[in-house]
């Protein structure tokens, strides 16, 4: 009992339990998926590996003094956008997106690096106390700390750590207090933009809805007419992202407003995702038993789709443990930033909440079929190193808050 | 929002409902697609990875009418592609070895192009074994290409009578739409004969195999150990009224003329023997007919390919001329005591018209028994042409005879309306019909039909529709199910049978009698030589005959065409089959439900 409360005291056991359960039941999952494959069999084993080190990550960022995050913050971000340039250069072009970056036998993506570059530097800019976010001036260069590097892995392009990393600034920025003002500023360019997606009708009709917002809030003319003229841009940008992003992406987006289109091509993916989670019923097919998973109907299940082998093999009772445990490790999380000793770890772990959270959003709506087919990972489930040790150095982080969650600096 | 400050309470439950709701959403699709619509979902997910292979049934046997095997199975290697997983590289290589001409792959993955690229098709049939160790020894060099064991038609039982049991070929494009739910692409149906006649009894139940695919359509394995297959089954074996000595036979007897034999029972319009000849080969019908076949049988002057049994119309000569005297007895114009004195011919107007010989003065018996012309000319200027049109009618000329294969012609037979057609209302003149008094002139009959004749004479007008088919044995039940046929009846006087068959008898045994020749001692054949004249080259000789001459077993038509004189060839020919058939010991009236099913499945 003794040990006990004070093992509680030094971690934070719901996050510690709700993130060992999801990267265990990753590792079974990777196994399945991998089970008998012909080239993915060494996964299995590259996963344990990762994990391995993840720990050892974990661990360093747990024990650091408290006061490093905010000395490394600026640093790990222009260092973050350094790398992301450099990828640009001299990256490796994997599924049409030049994410990967070859140190020796080793490689890794600069993006996963610069979520903590982001996280940290948004964490540590809002909460200088110098800095008002309602001020229009401080706004736009909050937007732009998040946008350079949304920018840099738009020209990969990487559609999918793109939106990650404008729900981390908009989360964080968010809970900076920005009043409805300034998040209309925000957020009208993303509406306009994804209205556009849809047609020109959808894209007048959202015009004219802004214009009447714009009305609304009564803000001076110029102003206005910005915010106009900056949305009116946003919607022709989608010419320009079709022609940025790659052919299967486009495929992809396209194939989510009419998934039916094209069901052997971009569709394929989704609707055999949909098909593995809902043939698993209420108990799943059983372990090594889902006829989708093992049949490879899902072409590299353990990365992105990784979830519906738990539906399938598992059913809904696996499927619905998994969002349990999401559901857990967010609202802790969220419940940490009571707990957080000060501003910047409170923003930290809302950054990292929004990370976690939108990772887990779009990939399990891509396997539900609820969200377009973006390939990114789920959160210590999914199949790669990277994105673990990434996860994990972040968790560090929200460990290392809790540990010191006595001692206020500044 | 008025709590516009870090961290607000607002802004926490706004997370907060965030997550909440996003997890909810995703329960409830979890709800739905798990819990709701699990099965539409598993039944996808089925479809996705197992896979129907349809397995071929083998055809029911084609039994005689004592279970002899007429026709059988046996297995036979048809080699097939893949179109998704061929390399087009082996094409040359595959083509020599299957020893076709070159673009025969090309234009058979055209043929099948909308077709799945996934299932693989029928490259060859009925494939050398040694191509068969060839392509095993090549197997890795040669994706794409299989090969299965299926059953072709077994024609090694010493019978062809290819025109009874005709042959099977590939199922044509217009026939499969029609019939999607039974034939896929490539199926063999019956073609002719037997085969297409009784397709449905002879074809099976195609069986199911359902195997697991990966997502490359990989085969992993069978679905559920197999246990949810269904095997093929068999056709239904037919059982034929044909007897096997008596048609091997009369195959041989025939092999060297052109023409044609049918030998029936009377009394139940069952086909014992029945040639068309020349014949064609069976067996080069059992896998790949070659082009080359195909053309030399359909340009051989001697047309193989058609059969003249059903289908060729002869005038009857005077085989006819017992249906003039039964309508010159039943009408009550002449008795059998009628003479008349032959001179050699008949003037009429004009016209001499010849007979064989002087005859002299004969009655009706003897006027059949020498088959003499004049008396007929008489006799037919006697009886008139409504009263022949009318007893043809009765003796199913000039109509199709319904036997159980096809095609089949109807004949002629003119009558007074036909003559006011052709020549004009009063036109023409008795002078017409003399001719049609011994057979010849407008009237063309059918050698079946012929049969069908000579079988209501023999059975004193009572018969059934001849036909080939008794009846078939039900696969699952091992039971036999008779067909059953139509009774053909003529209503005539058991006296003027008894008439005409004393003449009949005395062709054979009498001393002047046309076809002496073949009397025996043991057997009483009744008989009547015929002389068809042909426009075309040499008259074809005809004899029908009947035996034994009291309570007849066995009715014969023979035709040879091109000889001539009917007792020559025809005669001995008729004799032959006759006494086959009599002296053959299994056919001492027996019945099919008697004989202990000796059929193996």
């Amino acid at each position: 009992m003794k040990i006990g409360a004070k093992l509680k005291d030094k971690f934070d056991l719901i996050v510690v339990f709700s993130v060992l359960a999801l990267i265990t039941i990753g590792i079974i999952s990777i196994y399945s998926a991998t089970y008998n494959h012909p080239t993915a069999k060494g996964n299995l084993n590259k996963q344990i590996f990762f994990m391995m080190i993840s720990f050892l990550i974990l661990f360093v960022i747990y024990f650091l003094p408290p006061i490093t995050f905010r000395i490394i913050a600026v640093p790990t971000y222009l260092f973050s956008l350094l790398i992301l340039g450099a990828v640009l250069l001299f990256g490796k072009t994997i599924y049409g997106a030049k994410s990967w970056m070859s140190i020796g036998p080793f490689g890794f993506q600069p993006s996963e690096f610069a979520k903590i570059g982001v996280i940290l530097f948004l964490a540590y800019w809002l909460t200088d106390s110098k800095r008002d976010i309602n001020n229009i001036k401080d706004l736009l260069l909050t937007v732009l700390i998040g946008l350079i590097p949304i920018v840099l892995i738009l020209l990969e392009p990487d559609m999918g750590t793109v939106i990650v990393f404008a729900g981390i600034s908009l989360a964080m920025i968010f809970w900076s207090g920005l009043n409805l003002f300034g998040l209309f500023v925000v957020l009208s360019p993303g509406i306009i933009l994804f209205v556009s997606l849809f047609g020109t009708i959808p894209f007048i009709i959202a015009l004219a809805l802004i214009l009447m917002a714009l009305v609304y809030f009564k803000q001076n003319l110029f102003i206005s007419g910005a915010v106009f003229v900056v949305n009116l841009a946003a919607g022709f940008i989608f010419d320009f992202i079709l022609k940025i992003l790659q052919p299967h992406q486009v495929k992809r987006l396209l194939s989510f407003i009419d998934p039916s289109a094209d069901p052997l091509g971009a569709g394929y993916n989704a609707m055999q995702a949909k098909v593995a989670m809902g043939s698993g019923g209420l108990f799943g097919k059983g372990f090594l038993e889902g006829n989708q998973t093992q049949l490879r109907f899902i072409p590299e299940q353990w990365t992105d789709f990784i979830y519906c082998v738990i539906g399938e093999e598992f059913g809904f009772i696996g499927s619905i443990i998994v969002l349990a445990i999401f559901l857990t490790l967010f609202l802790r999380l969220l419940k940490l930033t009571d707990i957080a000793g000060d501003k910047f770890g409170q923003l930290t772990i809302i950054g990292i909440l929004a990370l976690l959270f939108i990772h887990f959003a779009i990939n399990i709506g891509m396997n539900l079929g609820i969200t377009p087919v973006i390939g990114i990972p789920l959160p210590f489930i999914s199949y790669g190193g990277s994105s673990l040790f990434t996860n994990m150095f972040l968790i560090g982080i929200v460990l290392n808050i809790y540990k010191n969650r006595k001692h206020h600096v500044g | 929002m008025t709590e516009n400050y870090f961290g607000s309470v607002v802004r926490r439950r706004i997370i907060f409902i965030l997550i909440i709701g996003m997890i909810a959403i995703q329960t409830f699709q979890l709800i739905s697609m798990q819990l709701l619509e699990s099965d539409k979902y598993e039944e996808k997910s089925q479809s996705n990875s197992i896979k129907t292979i349809s397995v071929n049934a083998p055809r029911g046997i084609i039994f005689d009418r004592n279970l002899e095997i007429l026709v059988g199975n046996k297995p036979s290697f048809t080699v097939q592609v893949t179109p998704a997983k061929y390399n087009s590289k082996n094409t040359k290589i595959i083509e020599a070895v299957l020893n076709v001409d070159s673009g025969y792959i090309n234009r058979l993955l055209e043929k099948f192009r909308k077709f799945s690229k996934l299932k693989p098709i029928t490259l060859m049939r009925s494939v050398d074994y040694k191509v068969i160790s060839w392509l095993e020894e090549n197997h890795s060099k040669l994706p794409g290409i299989s090969y299965i064991v299926e059953t072709k038609r077994d024609y090694s039982f010493g019978i062809n009578a290819a025109h009874v049991l005709g042959y099977t070929k590939e199922i044509d494009r217009k026939t499969l739409n029609k019939n999607k739910d039974v034939y896929a692409i490539g199926d063999d149906i019956g073609f002719s004969g037997i085969e297409k006649k009784y397709e449905s009894i002879l074809r099976g139940q195609k069986g199911k195999k359902l195997i697991v695919v990966n997502a490359r359509q990989k085969i992993v394995g069978k679905y559920n150990d197999g246990k949810n297959d269904i095997a093929p089954i068999k056709g239904n074996d037919v059982v034929l009224t044909l007897e096997y000595e008596t048609q091997k036979i009369t195959e041989e007897l025939l092999a060297n003329y052109k023409g044609c034999a049918i030998a029936i029972d009377p009394k139940n319009g069952e086909i014992l023997a029945y040639v068309s000849s020349p014949q064609y080969n069976l067996s080069n019908f059992a896998g790949v007919t070659s082009t080359a076949l195909w053309d030399s049988l359909i340009n051989s002057k001697a047309k193989p390919l058609f059969n003249r049994g059903t289908i060729s119309m002869y005038p009857p000569g005077s085989t006819f001329k017992m249906l003039v005297a039964t309508a010159a007895l039943e009408k009550g114009i002449i008795t059998p005591a009628y003479e008349v004195n032959c001179k050699g011919g008949l003037q009429f107007g004009n016209r001499f018209f010849k007979c064989t010989h002087f005859h002299g003065k004969v009655n009706l018996k003897e006027a059949i028994e020498e088959s003499c012309n004049t008396y007929f000319y008489k006799l037919i200027l006697k009886v008139g042409i409504d009263n022949l049109y009318e007893y043809s009618q009765k003796f199913h000329f000039g109509k199709k005879t319904g036997v159980d294969i096809s095609p089949e012609s109807t004949g002629l037979i003119p009558s007074r309306e036909y003559y006011n057609r052709v020549y004009g209302k009063g036109k023409w003149t008795d002078g017409y019909l003399l001719s049609l008094g011994i057979g010849q002139g407008e009237i063309i009959t059918t050698p079946i039909q012929l049969a069908q004749y000579t079988a209501l004479l023999a059975n004193s007008g009572v018969s059934k529709t001849p036909h080939f088919a008794k009846g078939y044995i039900e696969n699952l039940s091992n039971e036999f199910i008779p067909f059953n046929y139509d009774s053909v009846k003529v209503e005539i006087s058991k006296k003027t049978f008894k008439v005409i068959r004393d003449a009949m008898e005395g062709v054979v045994s009498s001393q002047k009698g046309t076809a002496h020749g073949i009397r025996l001692n043991d057997i009483s054949i009744c008989g009547k030589t015929g002389t068809a004249q042909n426009p075309h080259g040499k008259d074809h000789s005809i004899f029908i005959a009947y035996a034994p001459s009291v309570n007849p077993k066995i009715a014969v038509v023979v035709i040879i065409e091109n000889v001539g004189f009917g007792s020559t060839f025809a005669a001995p020919i008729a004799q032959k089959i006759i006494t086959t058939y009599l002296r053959n010991n299994k056919n001492s009236a027996q019945d099919i439900s008697n004989i202990n099913l000796k059929v193996s499945h």
